[in-house]
């Protein structure tokens, strides 16, 4: 955390729904925050008496606004602890870590049009991907689900800055937002998903039914995708010969970091790449939605984060 | 108060220069190592007279040293709000600057320059943004875009090359611009380095250093001037490769820009003659069992292969004659 963190004061917080808190950050030194490309996150660390919370959020503003950074937070009773911890314990003045603005949810550069799809708190990366096609006069369209119009947090600032582009979906008023919207689009067209992985997955494989070209279909996860029971397995560490016991619930990647081997990482749900180890030997069982289908055939790489062994143990080039 | 500001190091170029070999053997291979300090910029004695110049370069043959795309717009303002900032906090006895919301004014009082101008506005300045600021440092600079999974050299300011040219690399993939180079792009390990600077974040820049030798302290060996240095070659004799031949390390640097998410590729040039490496003993030695172990692939793409031989009688020569000294 030493260089590559910025100290950061919570400024305001505002509710923007029911469920959906919005947080605005600035630097503690009082100098201003790096810009970023609409679709970035930031990892924000907080310290909290049952340990660090490491989290990452969506950059909702502005992305060449740099007094401040905003980030958007649903209040989640199933969640691991973060979201009601920033929700119940967070107030004005506390101060956290966060990285730097990362994007693994980038704009394509050669799509003629954009068409969003949000479902609940998938809203916060298209806020600011919004942003950025709007200043640069890039065409795009905006579909976002909720079960209400007082439960849609952006509701009227969507409304207001984006009324010709965004549709909205309230399935209270029974308006479902359906896949079918991708049907009938111009040539060049690139799709973007952000909601639960049953949502991205359906409309992922309606796209690719519709025959839009893998390369032209967009998607962020909020969560690791959920591929069965976490089963143990034991790895060997080829370089230094240690053999590794990955126990049951755990993952690969906290079982190397636990036995202090530097394996890089950072997403931790299988999205981004960075965490991509070789493997030597053995039967992955491939749980990322980064690696291509002939990646995981030839099997000779996986993400420590999410994937595992089908049986038995690998062994990794580390 | 701790005055933190740098100010040029008079030292000699023996005690700072970067020598790149870390061992007895070099091959190809992803050698990048996290930034620390994590900035570009190294301003050395040889300031004054390598931005001479690059501007006399950049005023002769533009198209040579200088190309970008429209599209590149975004990254270069970007680039040049980064370098500014370093070249103001790191050095703030050398450049400053005014900030009037949108209506900057930077002052180079090395050179006692002063240029107004509307951040993000082209016209506001008399070069693109990326052309610019590189009259001010003594690096090359190189901007890639991140675009749809892959990397493109899409704007780059290079007066100093290792024979290439921006003029020919524009607009290629990574993979495309390092087609020439042996092992690298035919063993799989284009591919790595590439998939390993997709992923480089912003706030972690990494550095390398490159090498290859050439003949007479030359910064510019560009392809298209290749008729001028390049001839110089035959002259190299194993008595006066100590004064002709210098290693040339370039300090390399990359930097994710997180606004256009693009990467910036510095490369400062350093140059010293074996004559002087001599004065470093470890260095030397080293050089020498670097070159005898080097494949000829290698030596043939860095273009020594026709003078190797007399540059390892002459060291062979000089280690000789140290150790006949000592016993």
């Amino acid at each position: 955390m030493a260089t590559s963190t910025i100290e950061v004061v919570v400024e305001e917080i505002k509710r923007e729904s029911p469920t959906v808190k919005s947080f605005k950050l600035v630097a503690a030194n009082g100098s201003s925050l790096p810009r970023f490309s609409g679709g970035s996150h930031i990892t924000t660390y907080v310290q909290t008496e049952y340990g660090l919370i490491e989290r990452h959020y969506s950059l909702t503003t502005d992305p060449d606004i740099t007094d401040y950074y905003q980030i958007a937070i649903r209040r989640s009773d199933q969640s691991r602890g973060g979201s009601i911890y920033w929700h119940d314990h967070i107030k004005i003045g506390d101060k956290l870590y966060i990285s730097y603005p990362k994007n693994h949810f980038p704009l394509s550069f050669r799509a003629k049009h954009h068409v969003f799809f949000a479902a609940g708190i998938g809203i916060t990366p298209f806020l600011a991907m919004a942003a950025d096609l709007k200043k640069k006069g890039k065409s795009f369209e905006l579909h976002y689900a909720a079960p209400s119009k007082e439960l849609c947090a952006f509701h009227d600032f969507l409304l207001s800055i984006y009324p010709d582009e965004t549709h909205f979906y309230f399935s209270k008023e029974k308006r479902k937002m359906t896949t079918d919207l991708m049907k009938n689009q111009p040539i060049g067209t690139h799709v973007y998903f952000c909601g639960t992985e049953a949502m991205i997955r359906e409309y992922a494989e309606a796209a690719k039914a519709f025959g839009y070209p893998e390369k032209s279909i967009h998607f962020e996860l909020f969560t690791p995708p959920d591929f069965g029971p976490l089963q143990a397995f034991q790895v060997k560490l080829n370089k230094s010969n240690q053999v590794l016991d990955v126990q049951e619930g755990k993952t690969l990647l906290e079982t190397l970091l636990t036995h202090n081997i530097q394996a890089p990482y950072s997403c931790k749900i299988g999205g981004c790449g960075s965490c991509q180890v070789n493997v030597l030997k053995g039967e992955i069982d491939h749980r990322d939605f980064y690696l291509s289908d002939t990646e995981k055939k030839e099997g000779n790489v996986m993400l420590t984060c999410v994937s595992r062994a089908k049986s038995g143990y690998l062994i990794l080039d580390l | 108060m701790i005055n933190n500001s740098k100010i040029i190091s008079h030292s000699p170029l023996i005690e700072r220069f970067p020598f790149p070999f870390k061992g007895d053997s070099y091959r190809y291979s992803n050698n990048s190592e996290a930034l620390e300090p994590p900035f570009l910029l190294d301003i050395t004695p040889e300031y004054f007279k390598e931005i001479e110049q690059k501007r006399h370069l950049l005023k002769t043959r533009k198209e040579q040293c200088y190309q970008s795309f429209s599209h590149s717009l975004e990254g270069q303002w970007e680039i040049l709000e980064m370098i500014i900032n370093e070249m103001t906090s790191l050095y703030p006895n050398y450049f400053s600057l005014k900030k009037n919301k949108n209506h900057w004014t930077f002052c180079n009082h090395l050179l006692k320059e002063e240029q107004s101008f509307i951040f993000g506005n082209s016209s506001s300045l008399p070069y693109e943004p990326l052309d610019f600021i590189g009259r001010h440092i003594q690096e090359d600079l190189i901007y890639i875009a991140q675009r749809d999974g892959d990397l493109y050299m899409d704007a780059g300011q290079l007066c100093f090359p290792a024979n290439w040219s921006i003029a020919f690399n524009l607009g290629m993939t990574y993979t495309e611009f390092h087609s020439p180079v042996p092992y690298f792009s035919d063993s799989g390990l284009a591919e790595k380095v590439r998939n390993f600077l997709l992923r480089i974040e912003a706030g972690k820049p990494w550095t390398r250093l490159n090498w290859t030798l050439t003949v007479e302290p030359i910064l510019d060996t560009f392809p298209e001037t290749f008729d001028e240095w390049g001839a110089k070659k035959e002259k190299v004799t194993s008595e006066n490769a100590g004064q002709l031949v210098h290693l040339r390390v370039e300090d390399q640097r990359l930097f994710r820009l997180p606004r256009s998410n693009g990467i910036l590729f510095s490369i400062h040039t350093h140059l010293i003659s074996l004559d002087e490496l001599r004065k470093n003993e470890e260095w030397i030695n080293r050089f020498y069992r670097v070159l005898t172990d080097l494949p000829d692939y290698i030596a043939q793409y860095k273009g020594f292969i026709s003078y190797k031989d007399k540059i390892i009688s002459y060291l062979e020569k000089i280690i000789k004659t140290k150790e006949g000294v000592i016993k």
